[in-house]
């Protein structure tokens, strides 16, 4: 075995990052019935995801990210011009808003 | 608090092979050839009704998700495992069993499949910033009403999209090509969304989302990352290897039911 450095993210050796582990946690894995019932699409945190539809759904096309499209739930969302005073409200509640915001 | 003491069920963050009932330090329920790695857990956390709070709680939910990660990370490190989707929770001890009994299958051949493997994950960075239009005029900004200038604006616009265009084609080229050299040192790779820069918190737009399984000694995927870095790297590309990882991203079938 050698002694190549596994690195678990790009903060020198720290945890994951909780992007990489909420993607895999989340969204991978093998899906069991269980007794009860967790609707992932309650998490509205992962609806952070879709600021970039938000900011410009060319640029996310162009990146390759266009899975809300066949999503039912999310591109109903996507309809309503309520989504982006949703997101700003979740973000902020989540803390994942920083202040970059704040000096327009 | 008063009365009685708070009602639980069975949270399965994995399967193993029976002889690797031990191997994540968890309590683990055993069927024929398979354990699954599970954990009493309170219906005050983990109840349907109150899930859909405590998921939107960002601390709750970092807090479960990195220890649900945790014990599959333990797991993997050392015998093959086969993760679960975060949440997989039932009534009773005696469910596991049958939640093992059911999925027979698809958890030995996903053991089978990973057995002296493990998930490493890879992502590509683009150091450039990834055009700039920050959706700000699209939505019809405060310009001027003269036709000229809104003639000046198209034009302006157009010559962005081109750029854009351009750019895009080649970060998609750069990142194709990466992903089949890395793919050439695994046993499998998939290419998973790349994270918006909200969630990877950094400047630098994610490129590639590749995960690939590999054989635990070997390295070959390792020096392929150091291999696109140093050819890649004046164009403003890195590439980042991550892991290991439970093989989250090649398991074997989903449940029926």
């Amino acid at each position: 075995m050698s002694s190549r450095e596994l690195a678990r993210s790009s903060n020198g050796g720290g945890p994951a990052q909780l992007a990489d582990v909420l993607e895999r946690v989340l969204d991978k894995g093998i899906v069991i019935a269980g007794d009860i019932r967790i609707n992932l699409l309650d998490i509205e945190l992962l609806t952070v995801k879709l600021r970039l539809l938000v900011a410009s759904a060319d640029k996310a096309r162009e990146m390759g990210i266009d899975w809300w499209e066949g999503d039912p739930f999310l591109s109903r969302r996507a309809q309503g011009g309520e989504l982006e005073d949703r997101l700003r409200r979740l973000e902020q509640a989540a803390g994942l808003r920083d202040g970059r915001e704040e000096e327009s | 608090m008063i009365g009685a003491a708070a009602q639980t069920a069975w949270y399965v963050y994995g399967v193993v092979r029976v002889s690797d009932a031990r191997v994540a330090g968890v309590d683990a329920v055993e069927h024929g050839a398979l354990a699954a790695l599970v954990e009493r857990v309170s219906l005050d956390e983990f109840g349907e009704d109150v899930l859909p709070e405590r998921l939107n709680d960002r601390q709750w939910l970092e807090e479960k998700a990195r220890a649900h990660e945790g014990v599959l990370v333990r797991a993997a490190v050392a015998a093959p495992v086969v993760p679960l989707r975060f949440g997989t929770i039932v009534r009773e001890r005696d469910d596991v069993a049958s939640l093992l009994a059911r999925n027979e299958e698809p958890f030995e051949r996903t053991l089978a499949l990973v057995d002296g493997r493990w998930e490493l994950g890879v992502k590509g960075w683009q150091s450039e910033p990834a055009v700039e239009d920050a959706g700000g005029p699209a939505s019809g900004g405060p310009a001027s009403e003269g036709a000229a200038s809104g003639r000046a604006y198209l034009e302006q616009r157009r010559a962005e999209r081109r750029r854009a265009d351009v750019a895009a084609g080649e970060r998609a080229t750069v990142a194709a090509a990466a992903h089949e050299r890395l793919l050439a040192r695994a046993v499998d790779g998939v290419v998973n969304r790349p994270q918006p820069r909200e969630l990877t918190g950094r400047d630098d737009a994610m490129i590639l989302n590749g995960a690939y399984l590999v054989e635990r000694d070997d390295d070959a995927l390792g020096r392929e990352v150091d291999s696109l870095n140093l050819e890649y790297g004046s164009r403003g590309y890195s590439f980042e290897l991550t892991g290991p990882w439970p093989p989250h991203n090649f398991v074997v079938g989903d449940d029926a039911a």
